[in-house]
C-alpha cells in the first residue's frame, strides 16, 4: 500500500479523483437544487392560480355587488358555507366536491375556528393554520406529500390551499438518482481517463528511468530515445543524454589512459624481469652483473619518471589541485628552467636564445616551471643538433605569452591535433628512450588550462609552441 | 637454431638477444619494422620474436607482409593484453602470443615449442640410436650419460636431429647456427662436426659429399 502511494501515477490519480469528485458532487448538488427550486416555484404558482380559479368560479354565477362592505363580506362567508352546485364549477374543480385522492384541495375557517368550507378531497386531519400572523399573512409549507399555502386574512378567515405533490417528489427523487448515477459514471470514466493520461504522461519518464538505470549499470553506450518534439521530457532526455555522453567520454578517456599507462609501465617491468632472470641463471663476471644492474636501473628510472608524470597529471586533474596563485614572473621562471636545461642543450649542441621581457602574472610558479621545462626539453631533444631554440615571453592584448620555437624539421600536420593527448607520440616509437614518457605535453596542457589559459602549436618549417595565459 | 628479435626498445632488445644467445641460439636483431621485415625476408629463421608496437611498420603489418612469402614461426610480444589485439595478432599469422611483462623462461619454452612444431615433432626429447637430444634441457645424453658439448656443437646436433633423415646443406647449417655478427670461417663447421663425431660416435653424423650432412 505504501508502495502504491509512493508511485507518482497513483498519487496523481488520487488527487485527480478527489478533485473530480468534489467538482461532480458540487455540480450535481447545484443542478438538484435548481431543479427542486424550479419545481417548488412551479407548484406554488399552480397553487395560487388554483386559488384564483376557485374564487373566480365561486363568484362566476353571482358576482358580489360590492365586496368592500361588511354585507358583502358576510355574503362571501355565506357563499363559502354554501357553494353553488357542483355543475356551476369548471370540471377541474369537481374533485373539490366529489372527493378522491390527489389533486389540489382548499379549506376555509372562520375566525372562531369553525370550518367554512373544506373540500372533499382534502387530507383527513386538516386543521386551521396557526402560524400565519397578521404581520406575515401567507406562508408555504411542505407537509409530507403535500404542499400547502397557509393564509390568514386580516378579517380572521384562514385558509389552506394544498396540492398533492407525490408525483413531483417521485420525479425529483428520480432526478436525484439519475444525477447520482450519472455523476458516478462520469467520475469513474474520469478516473479511467486520468489513469490512462497519467500512465501516458509518465511512460516516457519510466522509459528514461529504465534507460538511465541500464546506463548506470555499466552499459555506457546506450542513449535515451528522443522523439522529435520539443516538450519537457524530450528536453530532459537531451540533458540526460548530454550528461551520459560526457560521462561515457570521461570513462572512455580514463580507460584509455589507464590502459596506456599500464602499457607504458609494462616495457620497463619486462626489461627488469628479463634482465634479472638472465642474471640469476648462471654465474657471471662482475662486469656482466654491472651491465645487467645498469640496465635494470635505467628501466627503473623510466618507471619512476612515468610514475611521477602520472602523479602530476592526477594532481592536476583534481578540481582543487591548484595551490593559491601567487604573483610571479614568467620571464624569471623561464630563465630558471633554461639555466637548468643548459647542459641538455649543450649535449645536443643546440643554441638557446632568450628573448624574455618581464611578464608578471598570478599563478603557481612550480607548475608553470614544469610547463616551460616540458616544452623546452622537447625542443632540445627532437630537432637535429646545431639547431636554435628561441624562448620568448611578452605581454600582448591576448594576455601573457610564452613561446618556444625551434628551427627543426617540424611536426607532420596529421600529428598536430593529437599532440597534446596523453601518451601520444608523433614518432610512434617508444619515446621513453630519451626519458620521455609521452605525457609532457599533456601535463603542460593540463597545467595551462588549470591556469585558465590555452596552449597552441604551429609547425611547418620549425615548430612553435605558444602558451597564452590570461 | 637462429632467431630474429624485432623490438624497438633498445634495452629490451639487448636483454632479449643476450638472454637468447646464452641459451645457445644464434640471434639477429632489428630495431624497427623495415629492418625486421628485410631480415625476415632474407633469411630462413627458425623463429621470429616480434614486438607489436614498432615505429615505421608495426608488428601486425610486418606479419601480414611477411606471411605473403614465408611461413617462419612468429611469436608476438605485446604490451596490450586486450583480447581484440591478441586475436588480431593471431589472425595476422602469429603462431604464438606473449603479453609483456612475461617470464623469460616462458618465452624460451614457447620458442622451443614453436620450433618443435615447425619441425613436425610432438615431444621435446628426440631419440636416435641410443642418443637422446633433449631440446628443453638443451643437453645430449649418450647411453643415459650427459655428453658435454659446446653451444655450437649442441646447435649442430639439434638442428640435424630436428631434420633427421634429410640432408642438410652446409649453407643451411651456416644460416641456422651462426648469426649475422659471426665471422665464420668456412672450415669451422667441419671442426664442429668432427668434434661431435668424437663425442657421439663416428657414425652419428654421416657426410654426403657435395650435399651436406645428415643424421639417419
Amino acid at each position: 500500500m505504501k508502495l502504491l502511494f509512493q508511485s507518482v501515477r497513483w498519487r496523481l490519480l488520487l488527487w485527480y479523483s478527489l478533485i473530480l469528485l468534489v467538482l461532480i458532487t458540487g455540480l450535481c448538488l447545484l443542478s438538484y437544487r435548481l431543479a427542486s427550486n424550479y419545481r417548488t416555484d412551479q407548484i406554488d404558482r399552480e397553487i395560487r392560480s388554483f386559488q384564483g380559479t376557485f374564487f373566480r368560479s365561486l363568484f362566476a354565477s353571482r358576482p358580489p355587488s360590492d365586496k368592500k362592505d361588511s354585507e358583502s363580506f358576510d355574503k362571501i362567508l355565506e357563499r363559502l358555507r354554501n357553494p353553488a352546485e357542483v355543475s356551476s364549477f369548471p370540471p377541474e374543480l369537481h374533485a373539490l366536491f366529489e372527493g378522491g385522492e390527489g389533486g389540489s384541495y382548499i379549506a376555509f375557517w372562520d375566525s372562531d375556528g369553525s370550518p367554512l368550507f373544506i373540500s372533499a378531497n382534502a387530507p383527513a386531519n386538516l386543521c386551521p393554520p396557526t402560524t400565519p400572523t397578521t404581520e406575515n399573512p401567507t406562508k408555504y409549507i411542505e407537509k409530507g406529500n403535500f404542499r400547502e399555502h397557509h393564509r390568514a386574512n386580516p378579517d380572521g378567515i384562514r385558509s389552506i390551499t394544498g396540492r398533492d405533490i407525490r408525483a413531483e417528489q417521485t420525479e425529483l427523487r428520480n432526478f436525484c438518482l439519475l444525477l447520482a448515477l450519472g455523476g458516478s459514471a462520469v467520475w469513474l470514466a474520469g478516473l479511467g481517463g486520468g489513469w490512462w493520461l497519467a500512465g501516458r504522461a509518465l511512460k516516457p519518464i519510466d522509459t528514461i528511468g529504465r534507460t538511465a538505470s541500464r546506463i548506470a549499470a555499466g552499459n555506457l553506450d546506450e542513449r535515451i530515445q528522443i522523439a522529435n518534439t520539443d516538450n519537457e521530457l524530450d528536453r530532459l532526455g537531451h540533458v540526460l543524454n548530454d550528461t551520459f555522453e560526457r560521462l561515457s567520454a570521461a570513462v572512455e578517456r580514463q580507460k584509455r589512459f589507464t590502459a596506456d599507462a599500464s602499457h607504458e609501465l609494462r616495457t620497463p617491468v619486462t626489461i627488469i624481469l628479463s634482465e634479472t632472470q638472465r642474471a640469476l641463471k648462471r654465474e657471471r663476471e662482475p662486469e656482466q652483473y654491472r651491465e645487467i644492474l645498469a640496465n635494470c636501473r635505467t628501466a627503473a628510472e623510466r618507471m619512476r619518471a612515468l610514475v611521477e608524470s602520472l602523479l602530476v597529471l592526477a594532481r592536476q586533474d583534481l578540481p582543487t589541485s591548484g595551490t593559491e596563485p601567487v604573483p610571479c614572473d614568467l620571464a624569471d621562471i623561464t630563465t630558471g628552467v633554461a639555466d637548468l636545461l643548459q647542459p641538455l642543450a649543450d649535449e645536443h649542441s643546440i643554441t638557446v636564445r632568450r628573448e624574455l621581457s618581464p611578464t608578471p602574472l598570478k599563478g603557481d610558479p612550480h607548475s608553470l616551471a614544469m610547463v616551460v621545462q616540458n616544452l623546452l626539453s622537447n625542443a632540445l631533444v627532437h630537432p637535429p643538433s646545431g639547431s636554435t631554440v628561441v624562448l620568448k615571453t611578452f605581454v600582448s592584448t591576448d594576455g601573457t605569452i610564452l613561446e618556444v620555437s625551434d628551427d627543426g624539421p617540424g611536426i607532420a600536420a596529421e600529428h598536430l591535433p593529437r599532440l597534446f593527448d596523453r601518451f601520444y607520440r608523433a614518432d610512434s616509437a617508444r619515446g621513453q628512450i630519451n626519458g620521455h614518457t609521452g605525457l609532457g605535453l599533456a601535463i603542460a596542457k593540463t597545467i595551462v588550462e588549470n591556469h585558465g589559459g590555452r596552449i597552441e602549436v604551429e609547425s611547418n618549417r620549425g615548430t612553435t609552441f605558444r602558451v597564452v595565459l590570461p | 637454431m637462429r632467431l630474429l628479435v624485432i623490438e624497438d626498445d633498445p634495452l629490451l632488445l639487448h636483454s632479449l638477444s643476450e638472454g637468447l644467445r646464452e641459451e645457445l641460439y644464434a640471434v639477429d636483431t632489428a630495431a624497427d619494422g623495415e629492418e625486421g621485415l628485410r631480415k625476415a625476408r632474407e633469411t630462413d629463421y627458425d623463429s621470429i620474436v616480434l614486438d607489436g608496437m614498432l615505429p615505421g611498420i608495426d608488428g601486425w603489418e610486418l606479419l601480414a607482409r611477411l606471411r605473403r612469402e614465408k611461413k617462419t614461426p612468429v611469436l608476438m610480444l605485446t604490451a596490450r593484453d586486450a583480447v581484440p589485439d591478441r586475436i588480431r595478432g593471431l589472425d595476422a599469422g602469429a603462431d604464438d602470443y606473449l603479453t609483456k611483462p612475461f617470464d623469460f623462461e616462458e618465452l624460451l619454452a614457447r620458442l622451443r615449442a614453436l620450433i618443435r612444431r615447425s619441425s613436425g615433432l610432438g615431444t621435446s626429447v628426440l631419440e636416435i640410436d641410443g642418443i637422446e637430444v633433449d631440446t628443453a634441457a638443451r643437453i645430449v645424453r649418450h647411453g643415459g650419460e650427459a655428453v658435454s658439448l659446446t653451444p655450437r656443437e649442441y646447435g649442430l646436433v639439434e638442428y640435424l636431429a630436428l631434420h633427421r633423415g634429410s640432408v642438410v646443406s652446409r649453407t643451411e647449417l651456416y644460416e641456422h647456427l651462426f648469426d649475422e655478427s659471426d665471422d665464420t670461417l668456412s672450415n669451422l663447421l667441419d671442426v664442429h662436426v668432427s668434434n661431435v663425431r668424437k663425442k657421439l660416435g663416428a657414425s652419428f653424423i654421416s657426410t654426403r659429399r657435395g650435399h651436406g650432412y645428415c643424421i639417419e
